[in-house]
């Protein structure tokens, strides 16, 4: 497991007419893999330092995510819009069908790009993505969790070194105070999307997907359920899918090395 | 000084373990609830207004809450409808006031509008209308809107309401939240145009909306008026100073929970209990991450709340509050009259407040006893808060003509779609 922080650089790219600039985090070296975080901000953790060995990895900030411009996210009017503008956030870069990765909340929008642009990715990655909705199993809002409740909700692992480092907050009140902010702001900004359902019309697009698919599911998943997994390989064509034992809905955090080893079997 | 009657409508037989078990919002369980005990609550609730109606308050004051078991209240103008014809038949010169319909949750604006105006024409000109964002599980769980929409489709169905109401010709309304091919409501209000009142928690953001725009402004003491008066207020008036504004005391409002007895023993005896039940049943059994929905406060407030969190007073300690902590905070003023109306004058006279909104039941107090607070505030404690403000010059220009207000030829013409429409990219 690569252990350093990348050299990280950034670019702003404006999109949407010239009414939304997005900052694109860029680390690594290789071909383009582009990674869409999950709804509570984005962190350089273990496999994302890992896909940086072998790729250019680069992260759009959420709109609104980004500290310079914390209202963007006010200037995407909906759903549509955000999935153009990542659509035109990538093309922009000049990016030829890069693999496109994204957990959970980020994994509904990687999956609603390769549905809307299915020659936009070479290959896809879908860490628990939010995007489906069944009555059975209600996708728990974790916006509506009280905050104590949360960790057990995202995480099996709640003893593992990763997992408590992730959840540690800083120990100096100023800094915990800005990391609380940010992480609420983060939660809200995406919150645009999950309210009343993390749920987009998805399920009517996702037969579009050409690219080769691999899906990674936690077994203990306490937001999503693992049975949305079957919804999505019922429909997409071309679906690899691995369910982790004792892992829950932040996959990475929860199974770092059992997810590294997986996307490198599939990206290999 | 203009003094009203406020009531939530709380179901009045929750279990004594409730706020151990349950929380009072969203999800509480209807089980808990026995019908014939419901229609008892809800019943006297109506009844208790008529009696504050008849005993001299200027207005009678109610609020929205959806899914709620400390005010079941999912839309306040049912009960103002009733109020306002019940009150008409007895010609009873009396503001009626819902705190009232939220439009940040709200997905039928035109409704609001229709339902307001007809409250108008029904009372004769007698709605005094509170426009409020709402409440954070109010709006997003209950009606699905996301927090970080709540300010600004807010904004929008205010502008739509406005304009409905005034606009004399049917326009069509292509706003971001909603699209009416065509709004010409009937009926229009019966005034010009009713008084607008906003409440507000504190947020600056929000009370130069109401000097911007001419509003009243009010605010709730729940969390301990003690506590949080003397940083609310001065933060109001800085902000009417610094707008060029007249320091005009009838721009203000102050909701309070009052318990009058004959003497200070004998109100904490009759009360306590009851009090206990409200505040930790009610407002303290709502859980904090409920109200605080990531998004619904900007990333600003968010700083400002989190580097000095004294506006939040008592409320987190409320699940649990003992009448005397209730007591010390503020969120309860109780005694004889003469220590209720010296507390009440003191305070309104330092915050410069033009309109105390009495809130005389509350929790589990039994109508009786309800009726004898607000009889007793009437006759004994209404009288002595009623000369604050009266040795100025300043007119009411928040409060209907026919119930003695002087509206304002300033109050604020709504904005127009096209004003509007370059913050219509804002969500």
């Amino acid at each position: 497991m690569s252990t350093s922080l990348p050299s990280v650089r950034r670019e702003a790219v404006t999109v949407l007419g010239g009414r939304l600039t997005v900052e694109v985090q860029i680390a690594g070296t290789g071909a383009p893999l582009v990674y869409l975080h999950q709804a509570g901000g984005f962190g350089w953790d273990p496999l994302l330092r890992h896909l940086t060995e072998r790729y250019t990895v680069y992260v759009p900030e959420f709109p609104g995510t980004s500290p310079d411009d914390p209202h963007a996210i006010r200037r995407v009017a909906d759903w549509s819009d955000l999935v153009l503008a990542y659509q035109e956030v990538i093309g922009q870069l000049g990016l030829q069908r890069p693999v496109l990765v994204g957990a959970s909340f980020g994994g509904m929008l990687a999956a609603d790009l390769a549905a809307h642009f299915p020659e936009l990715p070479g290959r896809v990655v879908l860490l628990a993505p939010l995007g489906l909705w069944l009555d059975d199993a209600p996708v728990v809002n974790w916006n509506a969790v009280a905050p104590d409740k949360l960790p057990a909700l995202l995480f099996h692992n709640l003893s593992s070194d990763l997992v408590k480092a992730v959840l540690q907050l800083p120990t100096d009140p100023e800094q915990m105070r800005a990391r609380m902010v940010a992480r609420i702001w983060a939660y809200g900004c995406s919150g645009k999307f999950v309210w009343p359902f993390p749920e987009h019309g998805l399920r009517r697009r996702l037969h579009r997907i050409t690219a080769p698919v691999l899906l990674i599911w936690g077994r203990q998943d306490r937001i999503v359920d693992v049975q949305y997994a079957k919804e999505f390989t019922a429909v997409v064509g071309d679906c690899t899918t691995a369910v982790l034992e004792e892992c829950g809905h932040l996959i990475q955090l929860d199974q770092p090395q059992l997810t590294m080893a997986t996307l490198d079997n599939f990206l290999a | 000084m203009r003094i009203t009657l406020f009531e939530q409508a709380p179901y009045r037989y929750l279990p004594a373990d409730f706020e151990e078990r349950f929380d009072s919002v969203c999800d509480t369980p209807y089980a808990l609830v026995d019908p014939h005990r419901m229609y008892e609550s809800m019943r006297s609730f109506l009844d208790e207004l008529m009696v504050g109606a008849r005993s001299g308050f200027d207005a009678l004051l109610v609020t929205e809450h959806g899914q709620s078991a400390y005010d079941v209240m999912p839309n306040p103008d049912i009960v103002a409808g009733a109020l306002a014809y019940a009150t008409e038949l007895e010609g009873l010169n009396v503001g009626i006031m819902p705190l009232g319909r939220t439009l940040g949750k709200t997905h039928e604006p035109v409704r609001v509008a229709e339902e307001y105006a007809q409250l108008d024409v029904v009372s004769g000109g007698r709605l005094i209308a509170g426009f409020p964002v709402g409440l954070g599980y109010d709006v997003t769980i209950n009606n699905g809107v996301p927090p970080i929409e709540a300010r600004g489709r807010y904004e929008e169905n205010l502008d739509l309401v406005l304009r409905a109401w005034s606009d004399p010709a049917p326009f069509p309304w292509n706003g971001r939240y909603s699209r009416y091919p065509q709004v010409n409501i009937w009926p229009r209000p019966l005034q010009s145009r009713p008084p607008l009142w906003v409440t507000g928690i504190g947020n600056p953001r929000t009370m130069q909306m109401t000097l911007d725009r001419d509003f009243g402004f009010n605010y709730f003491g729940f969390s301990g008026a003690k506590l949080t008066g003397k940083r609310i207020f001065p933060r109001f008036w800085e902000l009417v100073e610094r707008s060029g504004l007249p320091a005009n005391p009838y721009r203000v409002g102050f909701l309070q929970t009052i318990a009058v007895a004959d003497t200070d023993a004998a109100a904490d005896r009759r009360y306590a209990e009851h009090a206990e039940y409200a505040f930790r049943k009610g407002l303290g059994s709502i859980p904090s991450h409920l109200l605080g929905i990531p998004g619904g406060i900007d990333i600003q407030g968010l700083r400002a709340v989190f580097a000095d969190p004294g506006d939040v007073g008592m409320s987190r300690q409320m699940r649990g509050a003992s009448y005397r902590e209730l007591v010390a905070a503020g969120a309860v003023i109780a005694g004889s009259p003469e220590t209720v109306a010296e507390q009440l004058f003191a305070f309104c006279r330092e915050h410069r407040i033009g309109n105390l909104h009495a809130m005389l039941g509350f929790g589990s107090l039994p109508t009786e006893l309800v009726r004898d607070n607000i009889q007793l505030f009437a006759e004994a404690v209404a009288p002595r808060l009623r000369q604050l403000w009266s040795d100025t010059d300043y007119a009411h220009h928040w409060w209907p003509e026919r119930l003695g207000g002087r509206p304002s030829a300033t109050t604020a013409a709504p904005a127009t779609q096209s004003d509007n429409r370059n913050e219509r990219t804002v969500a």
